[in-house]
């Protein structure tokens, strides 16, 4: 079978998980009202305002990957349809419409709150006069409520794409590995919602956060310690996965042989491993230990975090061998 | 507003973590309640459709003309076919195992399709209806026979459709008429004096890989032991 999934699935699957992460790290932040504690606060800023473009953009690249439904766009819409209750891709296409609006709309109402300067500039514009039955509507609640229900559907986006890969079954193996040999549960949408909180909060905390807010680690001691248990979990998981797909055998541990020996080695480790797992791991150890990280370390580990996100998912998307016949 | 540092205190870190948690619980037993992992009733019981077609692998010779053919027939690009062959065995015991769409009774392809495009003929013949495919390719992964192909010309995916026009009109596949060593035997399974009928209830042809699970209903193959 010819590979048909390429670079513009692995960077729809990675900007979905990115901006399912960074809403989640966002909606951290406010649903613990830490974003009310300081004056300007990059984690909710950068979170709400990435979440919904990157996943839109995310979806855009689904839609340039389809054969006839790019050229007859109108059959985009057969893909809503319930009838078939099994897709994972049916519901994936659900989601995604609730989740990017929500998500949206959170950005918008973040930039309306922070910069009050924006909104007397909508409040002030005549073309918006017929919108000013909003103006009724308090920001702050409204904004809760659409975070607390686009929490839902992040978890949702994050999962799905996991699912998805994992609902092959037979047909690729190495997709729908166990989380243990012998164990029930697929592995990959636990992975992909755990990398997907990793790259989120590398994005708002390690890159955003940090080049704004230096002492960030100071202000927010559990962050670096939350963080640590992500990379931690991931780490567990990553290695799970590969022992389940060793021990499987066939054409799953032909593919984790290809990955972590074989011709994907070296995007593996230095790539993914390195910049992903192993330095973030040695930054945050030390951010919980001393109680901060430089700005440097901080911006390595965020932009290591993102960038092995990206691999990560390219490199599972095109490992996967199907069955042997 | 006072900026002053803050401690997360343990019960908001408790009530955090477990919100969390219980986040993730609904959503992923929402989300596996809808996405069914496992099969429609999988099963490796034998399924039979009114068409049968049984490969014989021991008299087949790999010389692709089924390929060819079927490449013709159906029009598709150069170098695409509905099947595809797999070289088998070693140099001194080499065999070849042609693979096609099996027509399955539980249709893993159908499963993963968006638009619902496939569908089961009352005869038991798996037909795609491009009408409705948007070229997602998802079904061409799900098939554990990797029996689909993509048409880059008309962007949708694509599978033996077991020549229907041809086989509705009293003919042959093409790829049965084309078979040179007469490897390909194609007969009705409900007439139990056909060749086909009688070379499944004796236990010969069998499915290829039931523990898929996915009850191929028409292919059968002859494979040596």
């Amino acid at each position: 079978m010819e590979p048909q999934w390429g670079w513009l699935i692995a960077i729809y699957l990675f900007l979905g998980g990115l901006g399912a992460g960074c809403f989640l790290a966002a909606a951290a932040f406010e649903l613990t009202r830490k974003r009310y504690q300081y004056e300007f606060c990059a984690v909710t800023l950068t979170g709400s305002v990435v979440a919904g473009p990157a996943v839109a953009i995310g979806a855009i690249l689904l839609i340039f990957d389809l054969g006839a439904g790019l050229h007859e766009p109108w059959r985009i819409l057969y893909m809503f349809s319930l009838r078939n209750f099994h897709s994972v891709m049916m519901w994936g296409v659900w989601i995604l419409s609730i989740f990017i609006p929500l998500a949206l709309l959170y950005g918008l109402l973040e930039i309306l709150d922070t910069f009050p300067g924006v909104r007397r500039w909508f409040e002030s514009r005549k073309w918006l006069r017929w919108l000013r039955f909003l103006h009724q509507i308090p920001l702050r609640p409204t904004k809760r409520i659409i975070v607390i229900i686009g929490c839902f559907f992040a978890i949702a986006t994050a999962l799905y794409t996991g699912v998805l890969m994992s609902a092959m079954g037979p047909a690729v193996p190495f997709w729908s590995t166990s989380v243990l040999p012998c164990v029930g549960g697929r592995m990959r949408p636990v992975l992909f919602l755990v990398s997907a909180l990793s790259t989120g909060i590398g994005l708002t905390v390690d890159l955003a956060a940090t080049m704004t807010v230096r002492e960030i680690a100071h202000r927010v001691p559990a962050m670096p310690a939350i963080h640590l248990a992500l990379i931690g979990l991931e780490t567990l998981l990553l290695g799970l996965l590969f022992i389940t797909a060793f021990v499987d055998g066939g054409v799953s541990a032909q593919a984790a042989q290809d990955i972590v020996v074989g011709p994907h080695s070296i995007i593996f480790w230095v790539l993914i491993v390195v910049p992903g797992f192993i330095f973030p791991f040695v930054v945050h150890v030390y951010a919980v230990g001393l109680g901060r990280h430089s700005a440097l370390s901080g911006l390595g580990s965020g932009v290591g975090i993102v960038a092995a996100g990206l691999f990560l998912r390219y490199l599972i998307l095109i490992a996967g061998i199907p069955a042997a016949l | 507003m006072d900026i002053e540092k803050q401690n997360l205190s343990r019960r908001q870190l408790l009530s955090l973590g477990l919100t969390a948690g219980a986040l993730t619980a609904v959503s992923t037993t929402i989300g596996k309640g809808f996405a069914a992992e496992t099969p429609d009733a999988p099963g490796t019981e034998d399924q039979q459709a009114t068409y049968a077609l049984i490969i014989d692998t021991t008299v087949c010779t790999g010389c692709g003309a089924c390929v060819a053919a079927c490449n013709i027939k159906n029009e598709l690009p150069e170098g695409q076919s509905f099947i595809h062959p797999i070289i088998k065995g070693d140099e001194h015991t080499r065999w070849y195992l042609m693979v096609q769409c099996q027509h399955c009774a539980v249709m893993y392809c159908n499963q993963a399709c968006p638009t619902d495009a496939t569908y089961i003929r009352d005869d038991g013949v798996v037909i795609l209806n491009d009408k409705l495919c948007v070229g997602c390719k998802a079904c061409i992964y799900a098939c554990p026979y990797q029996a689909r192909i993509f048409n880059e010309q008309k962007g949708v995916a694509d599978k033996c459709w077991l020549c229907m026009d041809l086989v509705l009109g009293g003919g042959l596949p093409a790829c049965v008429q084309a078979c040179i060593p007469g490897a390909r035997i194609f007969g009705r399974s409900d007439d139990p004096n056909s060749q086909a009928s009688q070379l499944i209830a004796s236990g010969l042809a069998k499915p290829l890989h039931p523990e898929f699970g996915t009850r191929p209903a028409v292919l059968r193959y002859i494979i040596e032991e």
